[in-house]
């Protein structure tokens, strides 16, 4: 890792260097000068290589048709797709290990917006401004949105679709379980007390999913554990000093909530065996066999096509947004959504970048996030009339008002690992809820060094 | 001279990646942040964590728990019973004894992963098939994974490694001559003496290395686990390997990740010696 930063080039690394100059110069593309987002574009040549996982089935036609259509437009590029089959999850791991390792590594990539931080620092990733800056369509992104891909003063990520989260409600199993189809919950407890009333009466429907541990990924932080102690009055990170806490009131009650929920038999222990238990979870909640689910706004689309009914779905999933514990102000937690990045390491950014601007055109960011629902990045694409005739979509955009935002820190990818083991050591009943919350600011501490924690 | 290319190997596949381990398990390297564009050395601080961590304390007992289940009371004893069955058979010129052959063989010859997913498909609370024929039968869904977590990974693994203490000893069994019991058989040794006196001291060098050889591959099992519960739920099945992986490639501390598996690797060597002292003693 220390001789990629050292500053004294070896002869073959000054003779690769020259070499690789040649090649830019011989294409005719001065990477900096001549930025290719622009209305008059450079010329492109050379290969580069889109990479990007999906298992939904929904981008890659978008990604295809952004490849055909950048090749049309300069004869001597090439545009190579690598489209993964496997969970973001699985593909983030699989990526890190070939950006921290010496061989090549994909021009363009596809990573959740949330890693912003801790790829920057990793210097995995290129910051995007001398493109943005000329790019026209930058100014169609919202001030808010812009920030969400900014890291230390820079930007370093194009969204198209922003994540946001509802607890979504089986309006059929609330009125088995006796408390009627409109039933909301008043307060966080009151989600609770709602599974309760599925549990006791309607033994078909599995009450209630929080996912914890490490097999729910990042779901057991961002689905889960991070907005319950929104709830309960409290932060995961001190805004101000930049600091991670360990301990505090709020996340004491958290984790007594999955305490709660778990040895109260209301969520299903299989949460925390189960691989990729969001599958099992999502599919359940749709087909009726689930009632209370806390997800990503995204999941809704996936209730709209078989197996599922559409019409079935629209009667009988209601999503509010998550409540808070003296029954304040209901929030939902925003994020950039996946987001595209330029690796550091690509030897063709200018096409990288092409690629990107080409991709996050109006249509396909209207079109894929009507498929796929999430409000949109840029806000022209909102106007675009069939997005406009969704109402789900609708109610999506206007709820990121009432959104709260995992901030981006570099340190957050270790935190979810010591979160997963909090919340894990908690349902599987292994600990209190006050032990786990002073085991969480003991791994905290191990994981990310004593001074950036604090407890509260 | 005729040691070189075995030398050779061994640096490229295995002393040079150990040395890694033992460099990386000195500094704080990420996966991800600072800490991976820039490791520090710092020393034998992983280690001390390590030591003070609660959680190293658990996933050593579950690995001693899974190793002794699965390796030392499961494959060894279930693959010594198989082959003595399997050799008898074959000395009695019993046909259908290939069939239980095969069907060992097979759980083996699949990749780990297979077998993995074999066994989710088993035990798998919504949609395995052992909970499709309980429900069939009237009796209410059992959640496998979560009430048995350690039991089933054993179950799973002995079922997987069977085969190559069995495939071991078949051929130990092999080596052993006819005529050797049917001297025993003239002399009024009953079966249980002609095992007893005969066969058991027959196989003891070899069982030295089968020992050594299973509990060493069942240390180091981690796909199979990952598969079936990845160390859950909360850290019931989380062994040492799959804690290292966990710390390395989930929580991104590759640093912490490799002070594992140092550890780890010392462990092995420790028992790799114990097991040839132990065999080099009987023989």
């Amino acid at each position: 890792m220390e001789e990629r930063k050292s500053p004294v080039l070896s002869r073959r690394a000054f003779l690769q260097a020259m070499a690789a100059t040649g090649v830019v110069v011989a294409c005719g593309t001065t990477p900096s000068s001549q930025p290719s987002g622009s209305a008059k574009p450079a010329t492109l040549s050379g290969t580069i290589t889109v990479s990007y996982p999906d298992e939904l089935g929904a981008k890659p036609k978008y990604v295809d048709k952004a490849a055909t259509d950048l090749k049309a437009k300069y004869s001597g590029l090439d545009v190579k797709t690598d489209l993964q089959k496997i969970s973001s999850g699985d593909y983030y791991t699989k990526l890190l290990l070939a950006l921290s390792g010496g061989g090549d590594v994909p021009d363009v990539i596809h990573v959740g917006g949330d890693r912003i931080g801790e790829l920057a620092d990793a210097g995995y990733i290129e910051p995007l401004d001398k493109y943005v800056s000329q790019w026209e369509d930058w100014k169609n992104y919202p001030q808010a949105v812009k920030d969400g891909v900014s890291y230390q003063g820079k930007v370093w990520a194009i969204p198209y679709g922003l994540d946001m989260r509802w607890l979504y409600i089986r309006r059929d199993a609330m009125d088995k379980a006796g408390l009627g189809t409109d039933w909301t919950p008043k307060n966080v407890d009151d989600i609770l007390n709602g599974a309760k009333a599925v549990k006791d009466k309607v033994t078909t429907v599995i009450p209630y999913a929080l996912y914890a541990g490490t097999a729910g990924d990042t779901g057991t932080a961002n689905h889960s554990f991070v907005p319950l102690v929104w709830a309960y009055g409290g932060e995961i990170i001190d805004k101000s000093s930049g600091k991670w806490i360990g301990d505090s009131p709020a996340i004491r009650k958290a984790l007594d909530y999955y305490s709660r929920t778990y040895t109260g038999g209301l969520s299903p222990k299989e949460i925390l065996t189960t691989t990729k238990p969001w599958t099992a979870m999502r599919e359940k909640e749709g087909k009726g066999e689930l009632a209370l689910l806390f997800e990503g706004g995204w999941v809704y689309g996936g209730w709209q096509s078989a197996p599922f009914d559409k019409a079935a779905t629209q009667k009988n999933v209601n999503y509010v947004l998550h409540p808070t514990s003296t029954g304040g102000p209901a929030f939902t937690i925003g994020g950039p959504g996946t987001v595209w990045y330029v690796t550091a390491k690509s030897k063709n950014k200018d096409a990288a970048w092409a690629f990107i601007a080409q991709w996050n055109n109006k249509d396909t960011v209207a079109k894929l996030n009507i498929e796929d629902p999430h409000p949109v990045a840029r806000s022209d694409a909102a106007d675009v009339a069939e997005f406009k005739a969704q109402q789900y979509l609708v109610d999506s955009t206007k709820a990121l008002e009432k959104a709260k935002f995992i901030p981006t820190d570099s340190n957050y990818g270790k935190v979810i690992g010591a979160i997963q083991k909090a919340t894990g050591r908690v349902a599987a009943g292994e600990m209190s809820a006050d032990d786990a919350a002073k085991r969480y600011a003991d791994d905290l501490k191990q994981a990310i060094g004593a001074d950036k924690v604090i407890t509260q | 001279m005729g040691l070189t290319p075995a030398a050779l190997l061994l640096s490229l596949f295995f002393v040079g990646p150990s040395l890694w381990a033992l460099y990386t398990s000195l500094t704080n390297k990420a996966l991800v942040g600072i800490d991976a564009a820039r490791p520090r050395f710092v020393g034998l601080d992983n280690y001390q964590r390590l030591l003070s961590d609660p959680d190293f304390a658990t996933v050593v007992l579950n690995s001693i728990v899974f190793v002794v289940g699965s390796a030392i009371v499961g494959q060894f004893i279930l693959g010594l019973l198989l082959a003595l069955l399997l050799d008898h058979a074959e000395r009695r010129r019993y046909r259908l004894a290939t069939i239980p052959y095969a069907a060992v063989l097979l759980a083996w010859v699949n990749p780990t992963v297979i077998a993995g997913f074999l066994w989710v498909a088993m035990y798998d609370f919504y949609y395995g098939s052992l909970n499709t024929g309980l429900t069939a039968l009237g009796v209410g869904p059992v959640d496998w994974l979560g009430r048995f977590p350690m039991l089933a990974v054993i179950i799973a693994n002995i079922w997987r490694g069977t085969a190559f203490t069995m495939l071991i000893f078949l051929g130990a069994l092999k080596t052993i001559p006819s005529d050797i019991y049917e001297a025993a058989r003239v002399d009024g040794a009953n079966a249980w003496r002609r095992f007893w006196d005969h066969t058991l001291p027959s196989l003891r060098p070899i069982a030295a290395l089968a020992l050594l050889s299973i509990t060493m591959s069942t240390f180091g099992t981690f796909i199979l686990i990952q598969t079936l519960t990845n160390g859950g739920p909360g850290s019931a099945t989380e062994t040492i390997a799959l804690y290292a992986f966990h710390e390395a490639f989930r929580s991104y501390a590759i640093g912490y990740g490799s002070t594992i598996a140092v550890v780890m690797l010392a462990l092995n060597v420790a028992f790799a010696v114990l097991y040839l002292r132990w065999s080099r003693a009987r023989a």
